[in-house]
């Protein structure tokens, strides 16, 4: 089997983001693999242990491969790069551009992403490949069963209602969603070999695409300005004691907040 | 077994000291941190003094982030409601290279780590060592969950309550009376704001430290040093006084009461409290000390106790680094030898006690003595300024004559039996 | 000049989900400013009944009525919906933030190579007729404020409970059936069934209240007291990642960064430290109420009111103190 994973490292949760400026972020330099996109490496990794072949990991950043090494120490073959000037502060559409041109005259069998990122927490880019390569998708899978002669994928995605049961041709690309399975810990010498191993690198020109193309996908949406989330005012502790403070909590629910 | 030229476990400054000396094309290392990211398991009051170790890794030095250099001292003898300062200024501590400066180890350490990194040696955070692996009485590795891997040498760089230590049976049980626990906090003040209430010059750093009534009888004092944008403010505490007087919660209220002081708010007033952070410090000196090294591995820093409090300043970060630049030396030498016998990492110890390390821990070896006794933080202290206030106040009652009074208190103050005994051990610090 | 504003009315079981009607009373204030119409945009099958409930909202119902549009499947909704848009080339289409926006809207504003921001929590439109949008990212820490193209229509999801239903609204809508499409491309996916979740409850994600439990429950058992309390309020129960990672709760009902956002107009959380991970889930709730033993629980930081105390002994009283509120109206 051929499986690509498209991954993306963004902020650790508990690194501090504060807005510089209108257009500026301060970012603190702790990055890890999107969470769910751990995920996603981890289902590719047990398809290729169950069905033999190989897993590539792609991502598209100009500065930072940690979640490409992290990919690798859990077992992928190879690690490919799309980094260009161009794209930049892209937006999830010309991204999305980029990593559909390197895909389509590819052999995969299954292409795997995380439902979202958790930096724009948009979940855009891994619909908008597969409509650009004219695949199925389906967002937030749970549950993924492959037969690779039928060339059938059997998944089950998370709805408000419960879980929907999905049968689905072969290619597709799924993203994933937390519960599909726990991503493996890399043993640290993995760890240690993904550090040296090479990472292709390929950019817009390599890829074949026209610049403008991108420029023009990137103008869609843009970013006008950052602003601080609005603060909330400071908590009312109900400090008397028990069992006075339900009674006065109640009251305030009632005629102060007015919500219930 | 897959295996590493070194192992080093814990990327704090000595485990990273090490690291650096050590990497090179010839030698594979690997370092393991539990925490996060390296720094993030360790703190510091605090102040590192450059001269000692200036002598080691000297190239690194010129580029590190340090905060401020420090050219004001000031001590503070606390009182219930009154206080006495003594401050040092002095141009010779304003002439480069610096004597010390102010640190901040998150940043600290995690620049000395891409450092490391950038000469080659491996760092894998997020990893916590569960065992070595010892071999008919020899460490040939360590285990990581269920993976395992080997080393020629493995330094146990794991910091103050060294677990490895423990298992390699270089050391017994700790001992409470050992150990002291300090607390911060990191507060943001504008650099201007603390370049005028300290009287600084711009880039010029403060050393402030309190003793006396703010510890509540208990071994100890406060602190404050001046960062860049930020104080660093808290108190360290003896283990044994600690447990033996107050509950888990109570310690941030005796941080509170000291920020309450009306000398210390108005320090810091204005300035946020960005970050809270806690750590266990070493103050069993000399004789509190683990063995050093067995086959096939060697302690470094705090896990080889080696820390001292100096009663005017508390010392570890520069034994740390320079504990983990002599244990790579050594294992240089071995390596040449191809030879990590116990025999062959004594040299570790030779080393040690021929730099300024030892021969400190040495000189101080009383200190513990000294800090067991609780005038020390308790009466001492508070004499001075009420004396002082003594001197000062002028009320409706004429004033006595001074050599008489103050005489004749200093008289019922320190010359008495206690005092006389205090003194007989105060002459060994 | 903007010509609709469209709202996709999801249906589910022959009704249309709430948020649609908020959306709708949204735009119905939007198109005094701008002029334009507001359309609902309804797909699926045997849809009277639905089709009953937005014509109040509406100026127009487009209605695709098909059993190849029930369930929901990319493929039937991309190759109609585009097709239909290419014609009208709406302003704006508007979405609630659902499992099924998530899986179509994305994909549906590549194909159309157009914006889309997705679950904004404000969309506004100023005193001339400037479009102002905004939504969380870095899970809320930050927040970005958007400018679009030329490119129509200007796709966006918005959180439940944004705004509010207008239901003094009294259209009455003109309704265009408009046969649905098929082609090839759709035979590629089949929804095979669905594995309902037991119980009567709203996802949290929807739901107006929301009471959850964290690690101070101390064990599955005891979130029968959540529950009962969730049942006097008629709220939705959730939990944080802790519970769910030792196995207490299912995965749906995790509130948080790797699990979902809620919007609920009251949020009580107990026994829930506060993690970053946890609050990054509740930024939007409108009331944030908080229960911990430990006064330095990170929660009380993000709460509106607060309580020290034994949630085990809390969270009956204030079950039979709401229960007294509640019923006497």
């Amino acid at each position: 089997m051929e499986i690509f994973v498209l991954v993306k490292q963004v902020p650790d949760p508990e690194a501090m983001i504060k807005v510089k400026s209108d257009s500026e972020l301060d970012i603190e330099n702790r990055y890890f693999t999107n969470f769910f996109d751990e995920i996603a490496i981890e289902a590719a990794i047990r398809m290729k242990e169950k069905f033999g072949g190989k897993v590539t990991v792609l991502t598209v950043d100009n500065h930072r491969v940690d979640a490409l090494r992290r990919g690798i120490s859990m077992g992928a073959d190879e690690a490919i790069q799309i980094t260009d000037p161009l794209l930049e502060e892209a937006n999830p559409f010309a991204i999305s551009r980029a990593i559909a041109s390197y895909l389509k005259d590819k052999p995969f069998d299954l292409i795997l992403a995380g439902r979202q990122a958790m930096d724009d927490d948009a979940g855009i880019v891994g619909p908008a490949v597969a409509e650009l390569l004219e695949i199925p998708h389906v967002n937030a899978i749970v549950s993924l069963e492959i037969d690779p002669q039928k060339k059938e994928a059997l998944v089950r995605r998370e709805v408000e209602e419960g879980k929907e049961i999905i049968a689905c041709s072969l290619p597709a690309l799924f993203t994933c969603q937390k519960g599909l399975c726990s991503p493996r810990i890399p043993q640290v010498l993995n760890v240690m070999k993904a550090m040296k191993a090479q990472i292709k690198k390929l950019d817009i020109k390599s890829l074949g695409l026209n610049p403008n193309e991108i420029l023009g996908l990137k103008d869609i949406i843009k970013i006008k300005n950052y602003i601080s989330p609005p603060k909330r005012p400071p908590v009312k502790m109900i400090k008397e004691d028990f069992p006075e403070n339900v009674k006065i909590l109640v009251k305030l629910l009632r005629e102060e907040a007015k919500v219930i | 077994m897959e295996k590493v030229d070194v192992i080093i476990v814990g990327a704090g400054l000595a485990g990273l000291s090490c690291a650096y000396e050590l990497a090179s094309p010839e030698m594979s290392v690997l370092v393991l941190e539990r925490g996060d990211f390296s720094g993030s398991k360790n703190v510091t009051g605090g102040r590192i003094y450059l001269r000692p170790i200036l002598p080691y890794i000297s190239d690194l030095w010129e580029e590190a982030p340090f905060e401020r250099h420090v050219v004001k001292e000031m001590i503070t003898f606390m009182g219930d409601d009154n206080s006495t300062t003594f401050e040092l200024y002095s141009n010779r501590f304003n002439q480069k290279p610096y004597p010390s400066y102010t640190i901040l180890r998150a940043n600290f350490d995690r620049w000395l780590s891409e450092k490391v990194s950038e000469k080659g040696a491996f760092i894998i955070t997020q990893r916590r060592v569960d065992d070595l692996i010892i071999d008919r009485g020899k460490v040939i590795g360590i285990r990581i969950g269920d993976e395992e891997i080997g080393a020629d040498c493995v330094i146990a760089a794991d910091g103050i309550l060294s677990f490895l230590a423990e298992k390699a049976a270089l050391r017994g049980p700790l001992n409470l009376e050992h150990f002291a626990l300090g607390f911060k906090e990191i507060i943001k003040l504008d650099p201007k704001i603390i370049e005028d209430r300290f009287g600084l010059g711009e880039n010029e750093g403060a050393a402030h430290l309190f003793i006396g009534s703010i510890t509540k009888g208990m071994m100890g004092g406060g602190f404050i040093y001046t960062n860049k944008e930020s104080l660093s403010l808290g108190l360290v505490i003896g283990l044994h006084s600690l447990n033996a007087r107050l509950i888990h919660e109570e310690v941030y209220k005796l941080l509170d009461e000291f920020k309450e002081r009306p000398e210390i708010r108005n320090l810091i007033r204005g300035g946020e409290v960005l970050e809270y952070s806690a750590h266990l410090v070493n103050e069993g000196g000399i004789h509190a000390m683990p063995k050093l090294y067995t086959d096939g591995m060697l302690l470094v820093g705090d896990a080889a106790g080696l820390g001292l409090n100096m009663l005017f300043t508390v010392r570890g970060m520069e034994y740390a680094i320079v504990s983990g630049v002599l244990a790579a030396e050594t294992i240089k030498r071995a390596k040449k030898r191809n030879d990590f016998s116990k025999k062959s990492l004594s040299e570790y110890e030779k080393l040690l006690n021929e730099s300024f390390i030892m021969r400190e821990m040495e000189t101080f070896k009383n200190i513990p003595k000294v800090l067991r006794n609780e005038r020390v933080f308790n009466k001492y202290p508070q004499i001075i300024p009420s004396l002082f206030e003594d001197l000062m106040w002028v009320d409706e009652t004429p004033k006595q004559g001074i050599y008489r009074t103050k005489i004749a208190r200093l008289r019922k103050e320190f010359f008495n039996l206690q005092t006389l005994k205090d003194w007989l051990l105060f002459r060994k610090i | 000049m903007e010509n609709e504003i469209w709202v996709f009315a999801e249906e589910y079981d022959g009704k249309v989900r709430r948020v649609a009607f908020e959306l709708l009373s949204a735009s119905a204030k939007f198109s005094k400013k701008i002029g334009a119409k507001v359309s609902s945009i309804l797909l699926g099958n045997k849809l009277s009944e639905a089709i009953k409930s937005l014509t109040p909202f509406s100026d127009k119902i487009y209605v695709l009525d098909d059993p190849i549009l029930s369930p929901y499947t990319s493929e039937a909704f991309i190759l109609n919906l585009s097709n239909l848009i290419k014609k009208h080339r709406p302003y704006l289409l508007l979405g609630g933030v659902s499992s099924t926006t998530k899986d179509l809207f994305p994909r549906l504003a590549m194909n159309l190579k157009t914006s889309y921001a997705p679950e904004c929590t404000s969309v506004e439109i100023s005193e001339d007729g400037e479009l102002l949008v905004r939504r969380p990212i870095f899970g809320g820490k930050v927040f970005s404020e958007l400018k679009f193209s030329e490119a129509r229509p200007i796709m966006i999801t918005i959180r439940n409970h944004t705004f509010s239903v207008d239901e003094s609204l009294n259209k009455s809508a003109e309704i265009f059936s408009i046969e649905a499409l098929k082609d090839s491309t759709i035979s590629r996916k089949k929804v095979i069934g669905i594995e309902k979740v037991k119980g009567e409850r709203v996802d949290i994600s929807e739901a107006e209240i929301v009471v959850a439990a964290g690690r101070g429950i101390k064990g599955p058992e005891n979130f029968k007291i959540i529950e009962e309390l969730a049942d006097v309020l008629n709220a939705s129960v959730g939990t944080t990642r802790a519970v769910v990672d030792e196995g207490w709760r299912d995965q749906r009902d995790q509130i948080g960064k790797s699990g979902k956002n809620i919007s609920a107009k009251l949020y009580m959380a107990f026994g829930i430290s506060g993690a970053v991970h946890h609050t990054l889930g509740i930024g939007t709730c409108k009331t944030i109420v908080a229960v911990d033993i430990d006064p330095n629980a990170l929660i009380f930081n993000y709460a509106d009111y607060g309580i020290v105390g034994d949630l085990f002994k809390i969270v009956p009283a204030l079950k039979d103190e709401l229960r007294k509120v509640v019923s006497s109206g």
